[in-house]
């Protein structure tokens, strides 16, 4: 779980690592102030099997790209969800578009979200 | 047809948003013993608890303003004009996610969030811009800035235009406890966050007489998901450390007890919120008396501006957020609170777009001119309703200061990450809250809509800002035109004072400014000093 750039609302990537834990899963919380390079080098050291975006400012319409370019060039494939009040349906859209496997809006649910999670990375493995 | 939650939970246990068992209805049983002068006393008399100035014409009309801060300064500058024009009665200003978090905007994580949450500001010549031709000598000036920062910039630009800096009213957000665990990151060690702190208050004493250099902001401490309990416990945790600092340096209670001001936040509890502010008012008075000494009745009668909740405002039905605004505003001046700010309609969406920048004013004015409810200083003193629940608000927020402070020295509790731990089970609770729909959201967990319905007023909520980018390649040049000899050497002293001597830090970074450094060179300076990396991301080079 990551929140890029400077954002620094942290209550929802709280709340849903805080769920997935309670759902069985481990979750490796990255925090605040990551870029993409972070992001995916804590990934792949830690070998995680989806990576999580919170998202709270529009940073994440501009790394977004290089973020999944640099997936692109890693070993294995690990999907990107993103989450976040401030991701409209357009914003959905277009993420979906560029390859991001979910996009949860405001009116997600936290059951939504845990649901969605284990389906791809069943799918995935 | 659709069930509504009141009818359904009639017969269940009713609570306030803190938590605080309600009955149906309060008699003079519930306030007994009541002793007038004791509890409440008339407006502008200790405790305060009905407010703090003594008629409606010592009075003045709250300050109505809406927080403002778009790309860069220049940009920022027209939205305070325009809010000025149309009757804004103070100037409140937020810097960006970088500025608020001290990286300069060519900083490379800053690249994606310039002036997209708030203004960049980083130099003098950018506060030039930004104050350009506005009256900083009628209005107030308060801003979300680095207190250190902003007051040496307000400073340089009042004396730059023949402003007296000892006329300038306004007040900064001083925040060295809880910023960096649920509000902005400065990445500054918690004793210089201290020390900046205890220099900017010491130094506005002297220089700046009339301005409140120490506001203490619980609005940001309650959007982490806290109660309104909670809130004024930690804000007060925070006041009685910084009080206790300011008195060590010897300073008496009331050289600097006059400019503490209360910025709080307003949820939707209508009188539970009111409530919180009349026992603020009354806990701050007797704290100041009793326990620190305080003769002068202007240090125990607390100035309180608040922002309304921005977590109160939701991304599903944006036009509800107008109502909440407008319910939360009338809780504030009913409360008698000084000065108001109302989180826009867009608010969860991105920061207030000129419609809602609007809005928000106009809900002010429209409560101010045509509501009368602001003619008569607090009309709900005596209700057994308001006075009970203003008790019952006292005794928790006394309590949890008690039982925090009794956990061990505050500064070893942040160290400890026990503030940090709270904050988590807060922000963890509040989104249970509302999931489990013990906290009603209209438009979220009771009459939601489908999302192809929920169209009124979305186009202006979703519209996105670019982010300035114009001002890294800005910044870079003007980095490069300075004088950098000149430029070594105020920085090497603000690091050698720092460092090696405990002076007052405002009187080196004033003359740092002036001389063209920037707000993330003088931090990463005064890490270095403290044993930190100039850059907390090792992303750039120290200039030393």
């Amino acid at each position: 779980m990551a929140i890029l750039g400077v954002d620094q609302h942290e209550v929802g990537a709280i709340a849903v690592s805080r769920a997935l834990r309670d759902a069985g899963m481990e979750v490796i919380y990255a925090g605040r102030f990551n870029l993409p390079t972070t992001i995916v080098k804590t990934a792949l050291e830690e070998d995680v099997d989806i990576i999580g975006l919170s998202c709270h400012s529009w940073e994440f319409l501009y790394y977004v790209d290089e973020l999944l370019d640099l997936l692109s060039n890693a070993e294995g494939h690990i999907p990107v969800i993103a989450g976040g009040s401030i991701i409209t349906p357009g914003d959905e859209k277009k993420l979906i578009e560029k390859g991001v496997a979910a996009v949860f809006c405001a009116d997600a649910s936290m059951d939504d979200i845990v649901d969605a999670v284990r389906r791809i990375v069943t799918n995935s493995v | 047809m659709k069930k509504i939650p009141a009818e359904e939970e009639a017969m269940d246990e009713q609570h306030t948003h803190s938590g605080i068992p309600l009955k149906p209805v309060y008699t003079t049983d519930d306030i007994q013993p009541f002793d007038y002068h004791q509890k409440l006393n008339d407006p502008g008399t200790f405790p305060y608890t009905r407010g703090i100035r003594a008629d409606l014409h010592k009075r003045r009309i709250w300050i109505q303003r809406e927080l403002s801060g778009e790309g860069g300064p220049q940009k920022s500058n027209e939205q305070l004009q325009y809010l000025i024009e149309r009757g804004q009665l103070g100037i409140d200003v937020i810097g960006d996610g970088p500025t608020n978090s001290l990286l300069d905007p060519d900083h490379p994580l800053a690249k994606n969030a310039i002036g997209t949450q708030g203004v960049s500001l980083c130099c003098l010549q950018d506060f030039r811009e930004l104050y350009r031709d506005l009256p900083i000598d009628k209005l107030p000036v308060s801003n979300s800035l680095a207190a250190f920062f902003a007051i040496a910039a307000l400073y340089l630009v009042a004396r730059e235009r023949d402003i007296p800096p000892e006329t300038l009213r306004g007040s900064l957000v001083q925040a060295p406890f809880f910023a960096e665990d649920c509000g902005y990151s400065t990445h500054l060690p918690f004793k210089l966050r201290l020390r900046l702190t205890a220099d900017s208050i010491s130094f506005c004493t002297k220089e700046m007489p009339k301005f409140h250099s120490f506001l203490e902001d619980t609005y940001f401490i309650r959007e982490a998901g806290l109660t309104a309990v909670e809130e004024m416990a930690f804000g007060f945790i925070e006041i009685r450390y910084v009080v206790r600092e300011l008195l060590k340096r010897g300073l008496h209670i009331d050289s600097f007890g006059p400019r503490i001001a209360i910025l709080v936040d307003c949820g939707m509890d209508l009188f539970e919120e009111i409530a919180k502010i009349r026992a603020t008012r009354r806990i701050f008075a007797r704290m100041m008396k009793d326990e620190f000494g305080s003769t002068d009745p202007r240090t125990q009668a607390v100035i309180i501006a608040s922002h309304t909740s921005g977590l109160s405002m939701t991304a599903q039905q944006p036009f509800n957020n107008i109502v909440r605004g407008s319910i939360q505003t009338l809780a504030l001046i009913l409360a008698e609170v000084q000065a108001v700010e109302i989180s826009a309609f867009d608010e969860a969406f991105r920061i207030p777009s000129k419609e809602s920048h609007l809005i928000g004013l106009r809900t002010q004015q429209v409560i101010h001119c045509e509501s009368n409810v602001s003619k008569v200083i607090d009309p709900l003193g005596g209700s057994y309703y308001i006075e009970r629940l203003t008790d019952e608000m006292e005794k928790k927020i006394v309590d949890l200061i008690l039982d925090i402070e009794s956990q061990g020295d505050p500064a070893e509790l942040s160290d400890r990450g026990w503030f940090k731990g709270f904050f988590e089970n807060a922000m963890e609770r509040s989104a249970r809250d509302i999931r489990d729909r013990k906290i009603l959201k209209v438009g979220v967990n009771i009459f939601e809509m489908p999302q192809e319905e929920d169209t009124l007023l979305k186009d202006i909520a979703e519209e996105k800002i670019e982010p300035s980018w114009y001002r890294i390649g800005e910044i870079q040049e003007y980095k490069k035109s300075r004088d950098q000899e000149a430029l070594r050497n105020v920085l090497k002293e603000i690091y050698t004072l720092t460092r090696e001597t405990d002076e007052n830090l405002m009187y080196p970074i004033i003359g740092a400014i002036e001389a063209g450094a920037t707000m993330g060179e003088i931090a990463g300076v005064m890490r270095l000093a403290y044993d930190h990396h100039y850059d907390p991301f090792g992303m750039i080079e120290s200039p030393l």
